[in-house]
């Protein structure tokens, strides 16, 4: 995971002159010929989407079938701060991601710490690593309609919790308000988990050993070695890892869809699916835009935290 | 106690992973492979068995019985058979079209020097990075417009967008390690640029391109979001969608729930048997690297 795969824009080889077959077309041209392509594309299919959601943003939209849009400025905003759904859902969001993020980052540490350290074989450990990221394949879907299967009041969970008297008799994880929402953290746990402990796992193939052998003869134990070498190296790569996992939680939408459509009594509706609801549902287009700018919003000022990181660590 | 577990460790001249921390980091790894493993086996034990087996109390741990109605039913079913079809179709088309833009695009990134090359790629791993709920709704105004609403195409597209990014980094990062003395050597010989890129590069970048479309098909086999907005009725519903419809349904067919479940998963567990260094490849390339 190392110097092999390293992108760091720095390492790009300069191109030379000599490379560039003698003629009237000039050589840059043919690059931007090649990129041309794919920069079109983002650019109508993403660019205009993004811009669009600003404008559509501004409007009201009326009539099913042939819809009319009138500027309302930001009526949809302030209608937005009074809305008491939006609240409840930016709650659930919120909690829904700060939960799965702390939750990933522990557990993605222990495992690659786990992982990385002496096995008594290299195939066994990478046979583990494997196993261990499984769950990363599975769809938000598909991992959720296991996760109820296993949630479910007559499932193996309740069944064993009963048996062991931790709990007096079943509860429905995914039907109960106070329970709904953490089962759905706890699906997104298990299945996004992966991506942390792979990228961790990178990050701590990159510290050299000469560090920790020249802190055991200063008389570090593991613990010290842990606190001042591991940690403040992986910090970096510990910030990025965790404001991409924020940006991508908080979209949060599959799992709810699938899941519990939002309730019970609202507890699990989150910004995501809200969106969707009153984009698709109430066919209110301008104040789903307006919820989308308000995402958009709370997450660029992630993204901008996340791309100074960025280059921080590209160019140290 | 530690120290002494330690010493006698080192009397007896056992193993240097045989430690206390040892022994604490396998019995995580147990406990970290019981809770992925389990849910993994009970998702297919369920589909391969009489439901009473999953719901009693106890369940069974283990299948007793083992039917392949589930299964049957599935492959009887040309509504079944469908949604299986579209999703390979939208998978492996979002493959082959992200591999072919990107691949092009990296090469230009590259080998050319391109005008705030540094600002593109940022933004476009920036934009991939976006999730997709928050442009659903331009995003189905668009579809409608271009009269591509309720087609492959729109949900092809759509994919592609997301998966290209990381593509364009991937390769753009094996071309850079592929030296350019080989494509000048043919360029001597009289190659012109999109010739030596056919015959020295593309052989040389087989391995990145495999990677690359695993990643891209990975992604469109599990997006649910645009499947959900860009199509409508059952004719082109992907298995991601059909799944979720199944479980809200009132009366919930474990059995045929998790066979389709299995049969939306297992495809990707054998590409990853196959492709392991490639999808853990394409899982950090969303990171701009340490």
């Amino acid at each position: 995971m190392t110097e092999q795969y390293r992108t760091d824009i720095q390492d790009t080889p300069r191109p030379r002159r000599h490379l560039s077959p003698k003629g009237k077309w000039p050589r840059q041209a043919t690059g931007y010929l090649m990129i041309a392509p794919a920069i079109i594309f983002l650019l109508l299919v993403i660019i205009y989407p993004l811009f669009e959601v600003f404008r559509l943003s501004f409007f009201e939209f009326t009539g099913l079938r042939d819809q009319t849009a009138t500027f309302v400025g930001l009526k949809n905003f302030v209608s937005l701060m009074d809305d008491r759904i939006y609240w409840i859902s930016m709650k659930n969001t919120l909690i829904f991601v700060i939960a799965t993020v702390i939750l990933h980052a522990l557990i993605g540490l222990v495992f690659a710490l786990a992982l990385h350290q002496r096995w008594p074989s290299n195939r066994l450990r990478d046979l583990v690593r494997g196993l261990l990221i499984l769950p990363w394949l599975f769809s938000m879907a598909a991992a959720g309609l296991v996760w109820a299967l296993l949630l479910n009041a007559l499932g193996p969970i309740n069944y064993l919790l009963v048996a062991s008297g931790i709990l007096e008799r079943a509860i429905d994880f995914l039907g109960d308000r106070d329970t709904a929402l953490w089962a759905l953290i706890a699906v997104n746990v298990w299945k996004s988990y992966p991506f942390y402990m792979i990228m961790l796992l990178g990050g701590l193939q990159t510290i050299p050993p000469d560090l920790y052998a020249a802190a055991k003869v200063d008389g570090a134990d593991r613990w010290q070695r842990f606190a001042f070498i591991t940690l403040p190296l992986m910090r970096s790569i510990l910030v990025a890892t965790t404001a991409i996992d924020f940006i991508t939680t908080f979209g949060v939408f599959d799992l709810v869809r699938t899941l519990t459509n939002g309730g019970p009594a609202r507890s699990t509706i989150t910004l995501g699916y809200y969106t969707w609801l009153v984009g698709f549902r109430d066919v209110d287009f301008g104040y789903g835009a307006a919820i989308s700018v308000s995402m958009l919003i709370i997450m660029s000022v992630a993204m901008w935290f996340y791309l100074r990181l960025g280059r921080e660590m590209i160019y140290g | 106690m530690v120290s002494a577990l330690g010493h006698l460790g080192r009397r007896l001249r056992m193993p240097r992973y045989l430690t206390i921390y040892g022994v604490i980091t396998a019995i995580l790894l147990a406990i970290g492979l019981i809770v992925v493993l389990f849910p993994i086996a009970w998702m297919v034990f369920a589909s391969m068995r009489p439901l009473s087996e999953t719901f009693g109390s106890p369940p069974a741990w283990f299948p007793r019985e083992v039917t392949s109605t589930a299964y049957t039913k599935i492959f009887s079913d040309p509504r079944q058979l469908r949604y299986q079809f579209n999703t390979y179709i939208i998978s492996l088309s979002t493959a082959i079209l992200s591999v072919g833009l990107g691949a092009l695009a990296a090469y230009g990134f590259s080998r050319f020097k391109i005008w705030g090359a540094e600002f593109i790629l940022l933004s476009i791993m920036a934009l991939q990075m976006l999730p997709g709920v928050s442009i659903i709704i331009p995003f189905y105004n668009l579809a409608r417009r271009a009269g591509v609403w309720n087609t492959y195409l729109a949900m092809i597209m759509a994919d592609t967008v997301f998966a290209l990014a990381i593509s364009i980094w991937l390769l753009k990062s094996y071309i850079d390690s592929i030296p350019t003395d080989l494509e000048e050597a043919a360029m001597v010989d009289g190659c012109n640029r999109f010739q030596s890129l056919y015959r020295i590069v593309l052989p040389l970048l087989a391995p990145g391109l495999v990677g690359t479309a695993t990643f891209a098909f990975l992604y469109a086999w599990n997006d649910f979001v645009f499947a959900t907005i860009l199509r409508d009725g059952h004719d082109l519903m992907p298995m991601t969608v059909a799944i979720g419809n199944f479980f809200t349904q009132a009366n919930r067919d474990w059995n045929a729930i998790m066979a389709l479940n299995t049969m939306a998963t297992l495809p990707l567990i054998a590409i990853f048997v196959f492709l392991q260094r490639w999808v853990i490849q394409g899982m950090t390339a969303g990171a701009l690297k340490e």
